[in-house]
């Protein structure tokens, strides 16, 4: 049963709750065991609370999912092979694009896709992963060739620092959705997204190439 | 009620050297920017996500409530102008995404002001503080407060989750919730006063159990 003290008590208590408890409050937790507990258990579920605050990384499939739905309706640039061209657009809008210049990394793409195609529907899973893993990298040491051989560097300093930009950003696209595919192999948006990935990164490299040999 | 979002909520991912600032990605995902969109995405999804985790207990739907909260915010990005800071922005747009979800779940039609503030008859706080018999301290493990906090009414849910477990100040739960600082500390101290009956009966349930168990455990012994 509440003494008045513990009535006095309990009506005050809401406004103490983040700071010291006043000195007569503290006189009558000493001498009252239903409030003294009171005090306790509340201590006790904030550090339980407190302990249960271990930040948690969202899966990799939540971005892939939001990504399409803000492609699907047109809130972001779908990275399309003349939309691609937008990573460099604001730099050298006038390029004409040479036929020969972009045609092997171009080809390298159309080898992969005609080899395993980027989604496959209705086929045992497994193979498909397999035949996604080799695929990919091969394509991804091809990539990792072409971009070796290409000409990243521009005598505008600003150009130079872009070009790496944009490749590490692709870079990061295409970890992405390697995790994603990985985590979720039947996940046939995120195998869509790989090759679009590497499609991206193909292009990128094709038209820093169509760059190089314009500028010689 | 309903007060003016004045909340800073500042705790996000740090700003690496060579990454874009949230303000300048702010600017570009407004242009459209794909990559400004992650950037944004990187910067707070793991603090979404937690609290969507946290307030409905079920990884699947945490990760499509984070889905719902990202692509409202950037469906309404264009419309954002600074008045208050993106964060609060976002976690409001959190916020009211989990407690309409939680609203549908249990078919009550209520407005944000009821669920902060339920009645006594509807699972509001009693006043008193009685004199449970067993001791919450040492015994409050991750499960139990789990089951507690889904015990929750929403409202005093959401206001326990920004404060004891993420760490917001009450002033920045006054942003995100839209009530006063007054009525966030309020919710708070009905929320903890709640969880902990709802911890005493759960070890009250518990202690029934295990002195069950131990009478069958007696009673059978003297059979074999």
């Amino acid at each position: 049963m509440a003494t008045p003290g513990c009535r006095d008590f309990q009506n005050s208590f809401e406004s103490w709750m983040e700071g010291e408890l006043p000195p007569e409050a503290r006189a009558h937790v000493s001498d009252c065991r239903s409030c003294a507990r009171l005090i306790e258990d509340l201590s006790s579920i904030r550090l339980a609370a407190n302990e249960w605050n271990a930040s948690e990384e969202p899966p990799a499939r939540i971005w892939t999912s939001l990504r399409a739905q803000l492609v699907e309706e047109g809130l972001i640039r779908e990275p399309q092979s003349k939309q691609k061209s937008g990573l460099l657009h604001g730099w050298f809008p006038q390029t004409p694009r040479p036929v020969l210049a972009g045609a092997y990394l171009a080809a390298l793409v159309a080898i992969a896709f005609s080899m395993v195609g980027p989604v496959k529907r209705h086929v045992n899973h497994q193979r498909w992963m397999e035949g996604t893993e080799n695929s990919t990298a091969m394509l991804s040491a091809q990539l990792n060739t072409a971009e070796q051989n290409v000409e990243l560097a521009d005598p505008n300093p600003v150009i130079t620092a872009s070009l790496h930009q944009n490749l590490a950003i692709v870079d990061n696209y295409i970890s992405l959705c390697e995790k994603s595919v990985s985590e979720d192999p039947e996940d046939e948006v995120a195998r869509d997204y790989l090759f679009d990935a590497y499609h991206t990164k193909a292009d990128l490299l094709a038209q820093i190439s169509e760059r190089g040999d314009y500028g010689r | 009620m309903g007060c003016v979002p004045a909340g800073n909520v500042a705790r996000t991912r740090r700003t690496e050297p060579g990454e874009l600032p949230e303000p300048d990605a702010i600017r570009l995902a407004q242009q459209g920017d794909a990559a400004a969109f992650e950037r944004l995405y990187r910067l707070h999804n793991r603090r979404v996500y937690s609290l969507c985790l946290r307030m409905v207990s079920n990884t699947a739907e945490a990760e499509d409530l984070t889905q719902e909260a990202f692509l409202q915010l950037f469906r309404k990005i264009a419309t954002f102008r600074g008045e208050s800071a993106f964060s609060t922005w976002l976690h409001r747009l959190a916020v009211n995404v989990v407690l309409m979800k939680l609203r549908k779940k249990s078919g009550n039609e209520t407005s944000l002001e009821e669920v902060t503030e339920p009645d006594e008859e509807s699972g509001g706080p009693r006043r008193d503080f009685g004199a449970p018999d067993l001791r919450l301290s040492g015994s409050i493990d991750r499960v139990n407060l789990q089951r507690a906090v889904e015990q929750l009414p929403p409202g005093y849910k959401s206001v326990f989750v920004l404060h004891d477990v993420q760490g917001y100040e009450h002033n920045e739960i006054a942003g995100i919730m839209g009530c006063s600082i007054g009525n966030s500390k309020s919710q708070l101290h009905k929320a903890r006063m709640r969880l902990r009956e709802l911890l005493h009966e759960a070890l009250r349930d518990q202690a029934r159990e295990e002195r069950k168990v131990a009478g069958t455990a007696s009673g059978s012994g003297g059979e074999d």
